[in-house]
């Protein structure tokens, strides 16, 4: 990758761009560059039955280690049906709206441009992709679909987000569950901060339905330092609580209830056979999403 | 039970309490908002650590505040005071009590920023408010060596308060021992008498220089016989060590390797329960006044006690009366911490010398050795040399001595010269083979001290045995001021003189004040003064060359030549002013002409009352007694012209009794004793004359504060 691509998938310059499809295809190109040569040359396909080959067939079809064996030529056939259908869950809620400096994405602007960036990728490779968008209930939702026109939709869907209401993942839990019937890969964009102590149950019931789920767990660095000294009034982004503590005297208690918390949260999908990615926002989109890709590229094969 | 404080005025430290109330008021902020999304554990983690956080913030505020607290209260030096039996306990009943207030120089020291005169007259005043309506009183103020009145025992308590808070602080030595003789007197009146007790309460700093403990110990006169009275003494200095360092002595000697005006200056200083020291600063002031400069800066090596010597020199600008001043960094009592002194420098003396017989021969010339003589290093003489023609063109009136060496007769010049010493001038004749004695007995009648008669010949210079034949110089009057220098062997250099031939004078008018010098071995006179008007003459009968004598080439020409010289301008008349001491009694030498108008303290302060009183000594000189130390100047009146002036060849210095730089304390068992053993005597360490036992709470509440220094630095860590 050249050293223009990396920078261009820095999130404090991402941060800069104006509009999420400018982000988006930025870090889609990054991401692309970074991704090594691949297999499957944007198609994801299934492959069907063999037929004797006839002029007008592509010859590029031909199975040639069948020609070896049978001393004729055999074109593949496959099933259009097996195509990878995804839903992106995008958290909306008030909390996916914090960014501990001003130069950062927000949590939220963090999953637009994920969940951007994989939307692109998908119908690239003529998969379908859909998404929903949840806090309180799932507000916005689009069905998966594998034409291009689909990530238009689905960018304009993500830029027109505004962060608020209460986050609560089994309004989403419950939607997919009505709506994705078929086998789909499900891929969560959240802060996980529900109240519903179950959230991490309910996600997990995602992938018993047979579901391929990945939480994209997206925490900002503040959330994870706490870097805070002075008395500060901490207000809730999601309803009226607020506390007053000096932040050096709870600093202390509070990454210890943090650091078991994303134990449980890493432990309880490990469990659940849920492929879980934390993500701190100051992080570069590339060290995210190419791991992830060439995970699924691994599995895949 | 009481508690109280020895150092109440710093209990305004108890303030410092509030400093970490105030910081924590000063630094309190609003809380800055700030939206958090993982506020659960936020609150969780509050939840969790506030008991702890709200305990440690209250102990660590406790522990600061207590720090500044303890130490706060630990200056101000708190004790509880729990009452006891005296020990100095007589019969019940009301007392009569004679109040010795010690008013001396010592008890100017400082302690805690307060003098201990200022303790003392606290605690006699408390004492004064502490007695009954039926309990007489007097008061006693020591200070100065006079016997002090003690007024019968009375009831008049204002007058009595009035006496203690107006008694100043004295500068001179105190005798207590007469003081409390006079006060335990007093207490044998009728009025004391009537009361069941009497008691003595003494204000002082137990310095022992004050105390005379060889002399038998006070008693009331009763009529059942004598009474030793129930003595309280009030250490003003509570129990503390008074460590003092003081100048102990100045002396100014002539120092010719300083320069023409040069003075060595010699400084001793005495410690006495200091620390040692290494580099203390040590001044040397020249001058009084606004005119006043450091001429000298010295550092001093100084030893915990004893004695250390120093010596500074120093050039004079000028000759005539200065004042030198030598200072040490102020101490707890600054008083003693510098010393001046009056230094008469000798001044310039112009000499005018004729040489009547000049000779080409240099050592055969008398204007040589002479002028050699009065040129010598550091010498005060400036002579001009000129012969008998130019003696007859010289301005006598430009100098001060006009020698004249084998002038054959002073000729025209007879009547200026007389006129000259008559006004002052000094005249120095020196005989000579040119001398005329006719013409001088006949022109200059009446100036010599005697008339020249002829010249006798005691041996031929050159012929065998001559040495043993000439004449040697007998009784010489050392006491005179031009020879008094010569002492011990020094003398040998002037009756080693010999002469080989020498004028022979006529015996003198018997009214003509002639003062012989010196003779010869035969009785002639060789060296003769009278008085002429205001001014000298002096009549030496051999030569100043080796011609006649060979004085020239004797130790003793040279320091007699000067003397002599600066003795015939006057110079050697200006006594030297030795200091005095405060308190002693100080004759004045006026000149004539002049008296006292008033002499003027070192406050600048005209004391007119005691020199209009004459106070006299029996020869008539009016007498001072200076009550402070430093320099005193004298304002005298001229008796023809009535005006005043200050006088500066008057002025003298007085120096602080070294008795009262002594400052070393008695033990308190030693004046117990001397009163008649603890049954009747106690020495009262905090002022009270009352029995009561003290417990000091400085050392805990310095304790506390470590306790709460660790325990802050605990919660901090």
């Amino acid at each position: 990758m050249t050293e223009a691509g990396k920078r261009l998938l820095d999130p404090v310059v991402l941060a800069r761009l104006a509009g999420l499809r400018l982000r988006v295809r930025a870090t889609a190109e990054g991401v692309l560059s970074g991704l090594h040569r691949s297999p499957h040359h944007g198609q994801s396909v299934e492959f069907s039955e063999h037929k004797e080959y006839a002029p007008g067939d592509e010859l590029r079809h031909v199975d040639w280690k069948a020609f070896g064996k049978f001393d004729k030529y055999y074109v593949k056939r496959f099933e259009q049906e097996t195509n990878l259908r995804a839903w992106l869950v995008v958290d909306a809620s008030g909390s996916m709206g914090y960014r501990g400096a001003e130069d950062r994405l927000t949590k939220l602007g963090y999953a637009c441009t994920l969940a951007g960036t994989l939307a692109h990728l998908l119908v690239r490779q003529q998969d379908a992709a859909g998404l929903a968008v949840f806090s309180g209930k799932v507000t916005n939702a689009l069905t998966p679909r594998a034409e291009p026109s689909q990530v238009n939709a689905i960018l304009e869907t993500l830029e027109a987000l505004q962060a608020g209401g209460e986050t609560r993942v089994e309004a989403a839990v419950q939607f997919l569950a009505e709506r994705a019937r078929r086998r789909s890969a499900v891929m969560v964009f959240s802060d996980l901060l529900d109240r519903d102590e179950r959230v991490l149950r309910l996600v997990a019931d995602l992938r018993r339905r047979r579901h391929e789920v990945t939480v994209f767990h997206l925490l900002d660095p503040s959330e994870l330092d706490f870097p805070f000294d002075d008395p500060t009034l901490f207000l809730s982004m999601e309803d009226a609580r607020s506390v007053e503590a000096r932040g050096r005297d709870v600093r202390k208690g509070y990454l210890e209830l943090l650091g078991k918390w994303l134990e449980d949260v890493r432990r309880i999908c490990g469990e659940s056979d849920v492929d879980y990615v934390r993500v701190r926002t100051d992080q570069p989109l590339d060290e995210v999403l190419v791991p992830f890709l060439s995970r699924r590229e691994r599995s895949a094969a | 039970m009481n508690l109280s404080f020895l150092h109440p005025a710093l209990l305004w430290g108890l303030a410092a309490a509030a400093i970490p109330l105030a910081i924590h008021l000063f630094y309190r902020r609003r809380p800055r908002s700030v939206p958090f999304p993982a506020i659960d554990f936020v609150m969780q983690a509050r939840h969790e650590t506030e008991r702890r956080l709200k305990l440690r913030r209250v102990l660590l505020f406790t522990a600061r505040t207590a720090l500044l607290a303890a130490a706060a209260l630990a200056i101000a030096r708190p004790r509880l005071e729990t009452p006891e039996a005296s020990a100095a306990v007589g019969p019940a009943g009301p007392a009569a009590t004679a109040i010795v207030l010690d008013t001396s120089a010592s008890m100017a020291y400082r302690l805690g920023g307060r003098t201990l005169l200022d303790r003392a007259r606290e605690d006699a005043l408390e004492v004064l408010s502490s007695l009954g309506p039926d309990e007489p009183a007097t008061v006693v103020v020591c200070g100065g060596e006079a016997v002090p009145a003690a007024d019968p025992a009375g009831f008049d308590r204002v007058a009595l308060r009035r006496t203690v808070a107006d008694a100043e602080q004295g500068f001179a030595r105190s005798d207590l021992t007469t003081c409390v003789t006079a006060a335990v007197r007093a207490l044998g009146d009728p009025a004391a008498l009537a009361t069941a007790r009497r008691r003595l309460v003494v204000a002082t700093d137990l310095t022992a220089s004050a105390w005379r403990l060889d002399a038998p110990a006070p008693v009331v006169p009763t009529p059942a016989g004598p009474q030793r009275p129930e003595v309280s003494l009030l250490d003003a200095a509570r129990g503390e060590p008074l460590a003092n360092r003081w100048v102990s002595g100045l002396v100014a000697e002539p120092e010719p390797a300083a320069g023409s005006h040069g003075y060595r200056i010699g400084v001793a200083v005495n410690g006495e329960g200091m620390e040692a020291e290494r580099d203390v600063p040590l001044a040397l002031r020249v001058g009084t006044g606004r005119d006043e400069r450091t001429a000298v800066r010295s550092l001093l090596e100084l030893p915990a006690s004893g004695t250390t010597r120093k010596a500074l020199a120093h050039d004079f600008a000028a000759g005539g009366p200065a004042v030198v001043t030598v200072a040490l960094p102020p101490d707890a009592l600054p008083e003693d911490d510098a010393l001046s002194l009056v230094v008469d420098v000798p001044r310039d003396v112009k000499v005018l010398v004729v040489n009547g017989a000049p000779s080409a021969v240099r050592h055969r010339d008398a204007a040589y050795f002479l002028e050699a003589a009065l040129t010598g290093p550091a010498s005060p003489v400036r002579p001009t040399v000129v012969d008998a023609e130019g003696f007859a063109k010289a301005r006598l009136a430009d100098f001060d001595v006009v020698m004249l060496l084998d002038l054959r007769a002073p000729g025209p010049k007879a009547a200026e010269l007389s006129a000259f010493v008559e006004n002052g001038g000094g005249l120095f004749v020196a005989m000579g083979d040119d001398v005329d004695p006719d013409r001088w007995d006949a022109e200059a009648k009446g100036l010599l001290p005697a008339p020249l008669h002829l010249v006798k010949t005691a041996a031929e210079r050159g012929t065998p045995g001559a040495e043993a034949k000439a004449a040697r110089l007998a009784e010489i009057d050392w006491d005179h001021p031009a020879l008094r220098v010569f002492t011990g062997q020094a003398r040998e250099g002037l009756e080693s003189v010999r002469a080989w031939r020498y004028m022979l004078l006529k015996p003198g008018a018997k009214d003509g004040g002639a003062r012989v010098l010196a003779r010869y071995d035969d009785g002639a006179t060789a060296l003769v003064e009278a008085g002429r008007g205001r001014g000298r003459v002096m009549l030496y009968a051999s030569t100043l060359d080796p011609e006649w004598s060979d004085w020239t080439i004797r130790t003793s020409f040279l320091p007699a030549m000067q003397r002599i010289a600066a003795w015939l301008a006057g110079a050697l008349d200006e006594r030297r002013s030795a200091p005095g001491v405060v308190g002693a009694p100080r004759p004045l030498q006026l000149p004539a002409g002049l008296s006292l108008a008033a002499v003027v303290g070192p406050d600048g302060r005209e004391r007119r009352e005691g020199a209009a009183r004459g106070d006299t000594a029996s020869q008539g000189a009016p007498v001072v007694t200076p009550d402070r130390p430093g320099l005193w100047q004298v304002r005298v009146r001229d008796l023809a012209t009535g005006g005043e002036r200050i006088d500066p060849a008057l002025a003298f210095a007085v120096w602080p009794d070294p008795r009262e730089s002594d400052t070393r304390r008695l033990e308190p068992s030693e004046l117990t004793a001397w009163f008649g053993g603890e049954a009747l005597a106690r020495v009262a360490s905090d002022g009270r004359p009352s029995g009561s036992r003290e417990v000091p709470l400085w050392s805990w509440l310095l304790l506390l504060a470590i306790a709460a220094f660790l325990a802050e630095g605990l919660l901090l860590g």
